[in-house]
C-alpha cells in the first residue's frame, strides 16, 4: 500500500544529494573518529577540492545546455603555466592574477565560437580539439618544464587561511572556500533569477523552444563556454597558489572528475536540469570518498572503482527519473 | 466576430502576389489572401503545396522574393521572427516548442520575461510572472493544477493550450497554427478547438493549417487551398463542403461525390 | 590472583604504550607498484626494512605518475592522521615543494626517493645518474678502440635525470678519447629513438657505439641499426636494465645496460627517515648504487 508523497519525492529530488553527503560524513566519523572530524582534516578536504569545485561549476553550466567541455583540464594547465610565466616576467601581481581567468575565458570563447560558427554537431568534438591544443600550448609555453615560485599575493587565494583562533594559525577557513562559496552563490543567482540563466535551462530542455522564443541560442552558448573557461581560469589560480607553480601535467583527467561531480550532483546529461547545490554536493561526495579512503590507507585503485560505480548509479537514477516522468 | 480592421482595405492582414524562389525551385507563385480581425482562416493543401513556406514568410523567418504584405492596412516587412513577434504575429507549432523541464509560467514568458531590465539581461520578477500567467490562463479558460507545474508533467492537450497561451501572452494580433491538433489524443482535440474559437472573441485573427476536415469545419470561418505553390480555391465555410475541400487538396474543383472518403 | 592481574595489567599497559610508540612512516611513490616492477621493488625494499626496524609502513601512490593532486591529497591526509616521517618520490618536484615545507614545519622529516625534489636541506636517496652513465661509458671505452665514432641518445634534457645521464656519459666517453659525433634527444621514447638513430646512421657510416639514456631508447636504436644491417659493428648500451633490455642482452642484441637499485631506494628511504626521526644527521645525497648489466648477469633482470 505505497502512498504517493509528492512532497517527499520533490524534497528527495532536490535535497537527496545533501542527505547523502551528510550520511557519508557521519559514516566517516564513525570509521575514523580520531581524524575525520578534526579541523585539520576538514580544512584539507576543502583545500583539496576547491579547484575541482570551480571546474565542476563551469562544467555544470555547459552540461545544463546538454553540452560538454572536455578541455577544462588542459585549459587549466595552460592558464596556470601562463600566469607562472607572467609571474616569472615579474609582472605586477594584479596582472598575474588576472591572467589566469583571462586565459580561461579566451579558451572558452574559442570553444563557444568554434562550436557555433563552424556548426559542429556536438561540443564533444570541438572541446576534444581544444583539449589537445591547450595541452600542446602548455608544453610549448612552459618549455616542457614546470615554473616555480609565485609572488605571495598571487598564491593568496590558493593558500591563505583565515584562522579560527590566534593560538593556531594553521587551522582556519581557507580563502579558497570563500572563493568557491562566492562563485557558487553568484552562479546560482545568475541561473535561477536572471533571464539569460533561464534561457540556458531552456536551451538544455528544448533548443527549438528557445529559438522560437527569440533567444539567440548561439550567443548564449558562446557565453556558456566562456563562463566555463572563466571558472577554469579561477581553478588554475587556486591550484597555482597551492602548488606554488605552473606545471605542464596539471589537470590531466580533471575534466572527467568535473563531469563526474556534475552528474553525481544530479544534473542531467541530457541538459535542462540540475542545481548548483547539487554540483557542490557531487564534488564533496567524490572528495569525501577520496579523503575517507586515504585515511583508511586504502589503495587508490579502490577509490577509482568506487567513484566509477557512484557515477553509474547517479546516471541510472537520472534514467529512472526520466522514465517516471514520461509515464505521467 | 469577424470585423473589418484598420483603414483602407479594412483587412487585418493582406498578402498580394507573394512569390518565393529557393534557387531554381519556385515554392510560392503569386499567392494572395486576406484575413479579418477575429476570423479563423483555414489553409489546406497537400505536402509541398507551399503552406509552411507561406507561414514562414508571415512569421518572419523568410522574406518573399516578390510581392507585398499589408498589416492593418499599412505595408509590412517582417525581417525576423523576433520582428514579426514584436509586431503581433505569433506561431504555434505542431510539437508545441515548449521547454518541458521548465514550469508553465516560464514557458509562457520565455524570451520576454517580466522584471528589471538591465543591459544584456533581465532580473526576472518571478512573482509577477506567475501572476500574469495565471491571469492569462484564466482569461483563456485554460485549467491547470498550477502554473508551477513543469510542462513535461502536462498532457498533450494541456501543453498545446500552454503553447497557445504563450502565443497570445503579448496581445498578438495574428496567431498562425500549424497542425495544432495533430499530436493530440482525440478527447483533447475538442478543448483546443474551443480555445481557438475563444481567440476569435478576443479579436485575434487565426490562420489554421490543417488537414483534418473535422477541425476546419468546426472552427474556421473561411478556408483557402494552395496547390503547387499558388492559390487554388477559397470559400466561406458555409458555401463549401468537406468533399469539395478534399478535392481542392488534390487539385480538383467543384463538388465531386467521387471524392468522398468512402468512395476514393 | 591479584598478583597475576597486576602483572597482566602492567604488561598490557606496556604493550599498549610500546604499540603507541611504533613510528609510522609514509612511503609515497610516484606511481603504483602494480604493473611497474621498478616501484614494486621500491615498495618491497621498504616493507622489508620496515619489518626489520619495527616501524609501521604506509605505502601509497597516485594512480598515474602525472596525478599531482592525488599525491598531494594523500600526503595531506596522512599528515592529518599523524604520520611521523615521509619518504617521497614526487610526481612533480615543484608542485610538491610547498607540501614538503609544510611537513618539515610540522617536524615531520622528509627524504626524497628516486626523484630529487627542489626543497633545500632535504636528503635525496637515489641513483647517481652521472655515475651510472659513466659506468656505461666506461664499458664502451673498454670494448671499442680509441678514437671511434660514438653517439649519445639523450632523454628529456630538461629533467635532472636526463641531464645527469647525458653529462656522465659525455664525460666518460670524452675522457677515454672517443669521438662523440652526435648527441640527440629522443625524450625517453622508443619510436623517437628509432627515427633519431636512423638519421645519425645516415650521416655517420663508421659509427661504433651508442649510449642511450634509457632502455626504451636503446631498443628503438637497435631497431634502426638492425634495419641498416649494422648490428654486428655497433654496440648499444642502455640504462635501467628493464626486463625487455635483459632479454635483448641475452639475445646478443644489446651489449649492456645499467641497473638502478630500486629495492635499495625503498630500504634506505625507510632507514634514513627513521634516523631523522631519532634526531640523527644523514648525508644530503645517498647513492643507492648502479650496476653494469651484461650477458653474465642479465638473466636476473628479466
Amino acid at each position: 500500500m505505497a502512498m504517493y508523497h509528492p512532497g517527499l519525492a520533490k524534497f528527495l529530488e532536490t535535497y537527496g544529494i545533501v542527505v547523502i553527503v551528510v550520511a557519508m560524513m557521519i559514516g566517516l566519523t564513525i570509521m575514523e573518529p580520531m581524524v575525520f572530524l578534526t579541523p585539520t582534516n576538514l580544512t584539507n578536504i576543502i583545500k583539496q577540492n576547491a579547484s575541482a569545485a570551480l571546474l565542476a561549476l563551469g562544467m555544470f553550466v555547459v552540461v545544463v545546455t546538454a553540452g560538454i567541455d572536455l578541455s577544462v583540464g588542459s585549459v587549466m594547465a595552460l592558464a596556470m603555466i601562463t600566469l607562472a610565466v607572467a609571474n616569472r616576467a615579474e609582472l605586477p601581481w594584479p596582472v598575474v592574477i588576472v591572467v589566469g581567468p583571462l586565459v580561461g575565458i579566451a579558451c572558452g570563447l574559442v570553444n563557444g565560437i568554434g562550436l557555433t560558427w563552424l556548426k559542429l554537431p556536438h561540443p564533444f568534438i570541438m572541446t576534444l580539439g581544444t583539449l589537445n591544443i591547450a595541452r600542446g600550448l602548455s608544453n610549448i609555453v612552459s618549455g616542457g618544464a614546470p615554473i616555480s615560485g609565485l609572488q605571495p599575493e598571487v598564491r593568496f587565494l590558493g593558500t591563505a587561511l583565515i584562522p579560527f583562533s590566534a593560538t593556531d594559525p594553521t587551522i582556519g577557513l581557507p580563502a579558497s572556500a570563500i572563493l568557491v562559496a562566492v562563485s557558487a552563490i553568484g552562479l546560482a543567482y545568475f541561473l535561477h533569477r536572471t533571464s539569460v540563466g533561464r534561457h540556458i535551462y531552456a536551451i538544455g530542455g528544448n533548443p527549438q523552444a528557445a529559438r522560437v522564443s527569440g533567444i539567440s541560442v548561439d550567443r548564449v552558448l558562446v557565453l556558456v563556454y566562456a563562463l566555463c573557461g572563466f571558472f577554469t581560469g579561477l581553478a588554475a589560480l587556486l591550484l597555482a597558489g597551492r602548488t606554488n607553480s605552473g606545471f605542464p601535467n596539471a589537470g590531466i583527467g580533471a575534466e572527467l572528475d568535473a563531469i563526474a561531480a556534475v552528474i553525481i550532483g544530479g544534473a542531467s546529461f541530457f541538459g535542462g536540469r540540475g542545481t548548483v547545490l547539487g554540483v557542490l554536493a557531487g564534488v564533496l561526495i567524490i572528495g569525501l570518498l577520496r579523503n575517507g579512503l586515504n585515511l583508511l590507507d586504502v589503495a587508490v585503485f579502490w577509490q577509482q572503482i568506487l567513484i566509477g560505480l557512484v557515477i553509474i548509479a547517479a546516471v541510472y537514477m537520472d534514467v529512472l527519473r526520466r522514465r517516471a516522468a514520461v509515464r505521467t | 466576430m469577424a470585423e473589418a480592421g484598420g483603414n483602407g482595405s479594412g483587412y487585418l492582414l493582406e498578402a498580394r502576389g507573394i512569390t518565393k524562389y529557393f534557387g531554381a525551385v519556385t515554392a510560392l507563385r503569386d499567392v494572395n489572401f486576406h484575413l479579418l480581425r477575429g476570423e479563423v482562416l483555414g489553409v489546406v493543401g497537400d505536402n509541398g503545396a507551399g503552406k509552411s513556406t507561406l507561414m514562414k514568410i508571415l512569421s518572419g523567418l523568410y522574406q518573399p522574393s516578390s510581392g507585398e504584405l499589408l498589416f492593418e492596412g499599412g505595408p509590412a516587412a517582417f525581417t525576423s521572427p523576433r520582428d514579426a513577434r514584436g509586431k503581433g504575429i505569433e506561431m504555434v507549432y505542431q510539437d508545441f516548442a515548449l521547454a518541458g523541464n521548465m514550469p508553465i509560467y516560464e514557458n509562457i514568458y520565455l524570451g520576454r520575461e517580466p522584471g528589471l531590465r538591465l543591459p544584456g539581461l533581465t532580473i526576472v520578477d518571478r512573482a509577477r510572472s506567475r501572476a500574469m500567467a495565471q491571469a492569462h490562463l484564466d482569461k483563456l479558460k485554460i485549467h491547470v493544477k498550477s502554473v508551477d507545474q513543469n510542462v513535461e508533467d502536462l498532457s498533450g492537450g494541456q501543453r498545446q493550450a500552454v503553447a497557445i497561451a504563450r502565443s497570445t501572452a503579448f496581445d498578438a494580433r495574428i496567431v498562425i497554427m500549424d497542425e495544432p491538433t495533430a499530436a493530440l489524443a482525440i478527447k483533447e482535440v475538442g478543448k483546443v478547438l474551443d480555445l481557438i474559437k475563444g481567440l476569435k472573441d478576443h479579436g485575434v485573427g487565426v490562420i489554421l493549417i490543417s488537414h483534418r476536415m473535422d477541425d476546419i469545419f468546426y472552427v474556421c470561418d473561411r478556408v483557402m487551398a494552395l496547390f503547387q505553390g499558388t492559390n487554388f480555391a477559397e470559400a466561406p465555410l458555409k458555401d463549401t463542403s468537406r468533399n469539395e475541400v478534399i478535392g481542392w487538396i488534390m487539385g480538383a474543383k467543384g463538388h465531386r461525390e467521387a471524392l468522398a472518403h468512402d468512395k476514393v | 590472583m591479584k598478583k597475576h592481574l597486576l602483572v597482566g595489567t602492567i604488561v598490557g599497559i606496556l604493550g599498549v604504550a610500546s604499540a603507541a610508540q611504533a613510528e609510522t612512516i609514509l612511503l609515497n611513490m610516484k606511481g603504483p607498484g602494480a604493473g611497474n616492477p621498478f616501484w614494486a621493488a621500491v615498495e618491497a625494499g621498504a616493507k622489508e626494512k620496515a619489518a626489520e626496524l619495527g616501524v609501521d609502513l604506509v605505502v601509497m601512490s597516485p594512480p598515474q605518475e602525472s596525478d599531482v593532486q592525488a599525491q598531494i591529497a594523500q600526503i595531506e591526509d596522512q599528515l592529518a592522521k599523524g604520520v611521523n616521517a615521509i619518504a617521497l618520490a614526487p610526481t612533480d618536484p615543484n608542485a610538491l615543494a610547498p607540501l614538503v615545507d609544510a611537513a618539515k614545519a610540522k617536524n615531520v622529516p622528509v627524504v626524497f626517493v628516486d626523484t630529487k625534489g627542489i626543497n633545500d636541506g632535504v636528503t635525496f636517496i637515489g641513483t647517481n645518474n652521472e655515475e651510472g652513465a659513466k659506468l656505461a661509458a666506461d664499458h664502451i671505452c673498454n670494448s671499442v678502440e680509441k678514437g671511434s665514432d660514438v653517439a649519445i641518445l639523450q632523454g628529456i634534457i630538461t629533467q635532472s635525470t636526463g641531464q645527469a645521464r647525458a653529462d656522465g656519459s659525455k664525460a666518460g666517453l670524452a675522457a677515454c678519447g672517443m669521438n662523440i659525433v652526435a648527441e640527440q634527444p629522443a625524450d625517453w621514447d622508443r619510436a623517437k629513438a628509432q627515427s633519431v638513430m636512423e638519421n645519425i646512421l645516415t650521416g655517420n657510416p663508421n659509427l661504433k657505439a651508442v649510449f642511450a639514456s634509457n632502455d626504451n631508447m636503446a631498443l628503438g636504436a637497435i631497431e634502426a641499426i638492425k634495419a641498416a644491417g649494422k648490428l654486428e659493428q655497433i654496440m648499444v648500451v642502455g640504462f635501467d636494465a628493464n626486463p625487455d633490455a635483459a632479454t635483448s642482452i641475452l639475445a646478443g642484441e644489446m651489449a649492456a645496460s645499467v641497473a638502478q637499485n630500486p629495492k635499495n631506494m625503498g630500504a634506505l628511504g625507510v632507514e634514513n627517515a627513521l634516523k631523522l626521526l631519532k634526531g640523527e644527521k644523514i648525508d644530503p645525497v645517498i647513492d643507492t648504487g648502479t650496476l653494469l648489466v651484461t650477458k653474465d648477469n642479465a638473466a636476473q633482470y628479466q
